[in-house]
């Protein structure tokens, strides 16, 4: 059983670190994880049709993130082939203003600015994440038992993520 | 006046309340109020009148000054294992003077709001005739206070509803004296300061943080604004600034799309309406049984069931609303199957319930508790969505509980741990503090086979957390506008099936099967029931007349709130058959 589980927390954790990657090359991989025929993705309440959409919208529109996992818990199912899986992580947004790609919404910084000046470096510089406070996530997984062999292709059956709480001081509306 | 001439009665109580002295009470703490009061009057023999609590004190009126004196000689007296403190707060003249200014300060407030443009215009404040007239501007001393004065005000007015404020020509040099603006308006969107002397970037860092809202800021005239930095420094201080003096700086939707999550946070997620439907209906029945008899939840496992409770024991940041900062778990650790946490391979296999034996064990081991799906339904969120390879679906729901009473199995007694009873963590400083009954999130994810007609629960996860409001729940939005959206909205279904012997026909039949069971509240039922339950009972009982089996039933299908069920019952109480009633 300490294997299974181990398997089940390193899926976990991957998942978490391609949820928070930057780089959209990088999650080619994630998608492959997601069962192509069947997988159900649903996120704060709101379904996605196909793990790509999910993935893109992810990639496109929503800030670097970083995920810390809190709680984990899961029940193999007989007779399924299928495991069911709760977990629990605190996440926080990089709220510099910044999306993934390291572009702002700033537009003009001509008048007087000093060449050079720390605001005016090349967006494509690698930017430092300003985090902001953490949120709450419930997310639960039904995943192929295959899993637990460190088999990760196809194993996502299905996909919930939901914010379960919000601190008011962040910049993020959800 | 002619009244009270005709009227000595009333010129005599008109004399006497003026006369009467406030007076505030320190140290009090232990007690009630009605305790204090009646203290004071015994020991003292002075009377502390029309008292109401004020954060830590007790502020009241005595009957003239030489009581108000008097009292302060008793400073000092022991009450309820406190030194009390008591202290004049001025008597009504002066309360007068003050709350002159208050109504001076008001009346200027509303002068200068324009309820259109949701506009504070407090700008050339030291012109302003009637401020200069009652000489509120006169003194810089007397400035330094006005300001934060008319801004605590201000933020008490509800119909001051404000989302711009204009500051300019106001010789401003920093922002110590309007400062109090961040706390009084902390969403402003379009905020003036033009036309003053503000000439340093540190002068504005006390706003560093504040005003996440603000979109445009007027900074005309102020030295500040030739300095080389003025512009980055002021995208550094305001995050969502889009205009800075006229200028768009910023993309707006560049902004909005930066700053939020496309996925629009919904209360509830059913992949078809009539699994959104029996969804409910299932969490209901489910977590009424849970609340006041777990046993008869067995018949909804089987024994290749599966139940475990994972407690997530990290805190929630402070800043999230209402979130527990001090919570105990202590009944509930030595149960966790949080695999983050738990690293023994026999703990992990132990603490997780197999069978209904099992299962109704650590049932009995978790602390007694109270839901509000009913009453609070805007607390709660749930998700459905087929599950195909158990033919089945997943319902999760997040929201909390309250917890009413100790487990009937103490875990912390009765699992055998690994140790082999060596272990001496819990032999050791374990207090009843761990054991507080509190407030608790939770998420909990049921996978559900429909099975002849009834449904069964092959897996049951129970995830407890740290209280923390959801944040599906709007803030400062009345409770109506999310109550309608809510599909299971018990407007009419309560009283209409008070009379009916049996629930409504739901999805799950086995919880209404379990519940004609208790008809006759035998002993061990009302065992089970908690002791505010039982008191609902007798109360429910005494006044609707009606017998055992259906005061329980009303209870019950109000989900124990006397309220509902009173109102339910008075509703169709010509429905009720005679043999209801004793």
């Amino acid at each position: 059983m300490n294997g299974q589980s181990q398997a089940v927390e390193a899926f976990v954790k991957k998942t978490f670190t391609f949820l928070d990657e930057t780089d959209s090359q990088q999650l080619a991989p994630f998608l492959q994880c997601f069962d192509p025929a069947a997988s159900k993705i649903i996120v704060n309440a709101n379904p996605f049709a196909q793990a790509a959409l999910f993935l893109e919208t992810w990639q496109r529109a929503v800030v670097q993130t970083q995920h810390v996992l809190t709680g984990l818990d899961y029940h193999v199912i007989p007779g399924t082939g299928t495991t069911v899986c709760s977990v629990n992580a605190k996440v926080r947004f990089d709220e510099s203003g910044k999306d993934k790609m390291g572009q702002d919404a700033v537009l003009v910084l001509d008048t007087g600015a000093v060449p050079g000046a720390p605001l005016a470096a090349a967006p494509t510089a690698k930017h430092r994440p300003l985090w902001g406070p953490y949120f709450g996530t419930s997310v639960q997984l039904v995943l192929d038992d295959r899993v637990f062999n460190g088999d990760h292709n196809c194993v996502i059956a299905s996909f919930n993520y939901t914010m379960v709480y919000k601190p008011d001081d962040s910049l993020m509306a959800l | 006046m002619q009244n009270i001439y005709q009227n000595p009665a009333a010129l005599a109580q008109q004399t006497a309340l003026e006369r009467r002295v406030k007076v505030s009470v320190k140290g009090w703490q232990n007690a009630t109020k009605q305790d204090l009061v009646s203290f004071v009057s015994r020991k003292a023999r002075i009377a502390i009148m029309d008292s109401t609590v004020e954060g830590n004190l007790v502020v009241g009126f005595v009957n003239n000054r030489t009581d108000a004196q008097s009292l302060l000689n008793w400073n000092g007296v022991r009450f309820a294992g406190n030194s009390l403190k008591f202290e004049i707060l001025g008597d009504n003249s002066g309360a007068a003077g003050t709350s002159s200014t208050i109504t001076l300060l008001k009346a200027f407030l509303y002068k200068r709001y324009n309820p259109q443009a949701k506009m504070l215009d407090l700008g050339n404040l030291r012109e302003d005739p009637d401020l200069i007239t009652n000489g509120l501007f006169s003194s810089p001393s007397t400035q330094a206070k006005i300001f934060p004065a008319m801004m605590k005000l201000a933020s008490k007015e509800s119909q001051l509803i404000v989302e711009s404020v204009n500051l300019s020509n106001n010789q401003l040099r920093d922002l110590n004296m309007i400062s109090s603006l961040a706390q009084a308006y902390p969403n402003l969107k379009n905020l003036c300061l033009a036309n003053n002397q503000i000439s340093r970037f540190r002068a504005l860092e006390v706003w560093k943080n504040k005003f996440k809202e603000l979109r445009e800021l007027l900074m005309m005239n102020n030295p500040i604004n030739t300095e080389p930095l003025y512009r980055s420094e002021m995208l550094r201080l305001f995050p969502k600034l889009v205009i800075l003096d006229s200028i768009v700086l910023r993309d707006e939707n560049k902004l909005q799309q930066v700053y939020s999550i496309p996925m629009k946070l919904q209360q509830f997620f059913f992949e078809t309406n009539e699994l959104g439907q029996s969804s409910i209906d299932f969490v209901s029945n489910f977590l009424t049984l849970w609340d006041t008899n777990r046993s008869q939840l067995m018949a909804l496992y089987t024994p290749q069931s599966q139940f475990s409770v994972a407690i997530d024991s990290s805190v929630p940041i402070s800043s999230v609303p209402n979130s527990d900062q001090n919570p105990t778990f202590g009944h509930y650790l030595p149960l966790s199957r949080n695999l983050t946490k738990v690293s023994s391979d026999r703990t992990k296999q132990q603490r997780l319930a197999l069978g209904q034996d099992a299962i109704d064990k650590m049932f009995k081991s978790l602390p007694k508790t109270k839901h509000f799906l009913q009453e609070q339904a805007t607390s709660y969120s749930v998700e459905a969505f087929s599950y195909a390879q158990v033919q089945g679906f997943i319902i999760i729901l997040h929201g909390f509980f309250e917890e009413t009473a100790a487990p009937e199995i103490d875990a912390n007694k009765s699992t055998p741990n690994s140790a082999g009873g060596r272990n001496r963590r819990f032999n050791h400083g374990h207090t009843n503090a761990t054991n507080k009954l509190a407030k608790k999130s939770f998420d909990r994810t049921w996978v559900i086979v429909p099975s002849q007609g009834s449904v069964i629960v092959a897996s049951d996860l129970l995830t407890i957390r740290p209280y923390a409001d959801g944040s599906w729940v709007p803030r400062e939005v009345p409770q109506q506008v999310p109550q309608q959206a809510h599909p299971q909205n018990p407007q009419q279904p309560i009283p209409a099936t008070v009379p009916q012997p049996q629930m409504q026909p739901t999805m799950t039949n086995i919880p209404a099967q379990g519940l004609a069971a208790p008809l006759l509240l035998p002993p061990e039922v009302q065992a089970k029931l908690n002791p505010l339950q039982l008191e609902i009972l007798n109360k429910l009982h005494q006044q609707t007349k009606l017998n055992a089996e259906y005061t329980y039933m009303l209870a019950e299908q109000s989900g124990w709130n006397f309220d509902v069920a009173i109102k339910g019952f008075q509703e169709s109480v010509n429905n009720i058959p005679r043999e209801a009633f004793v």
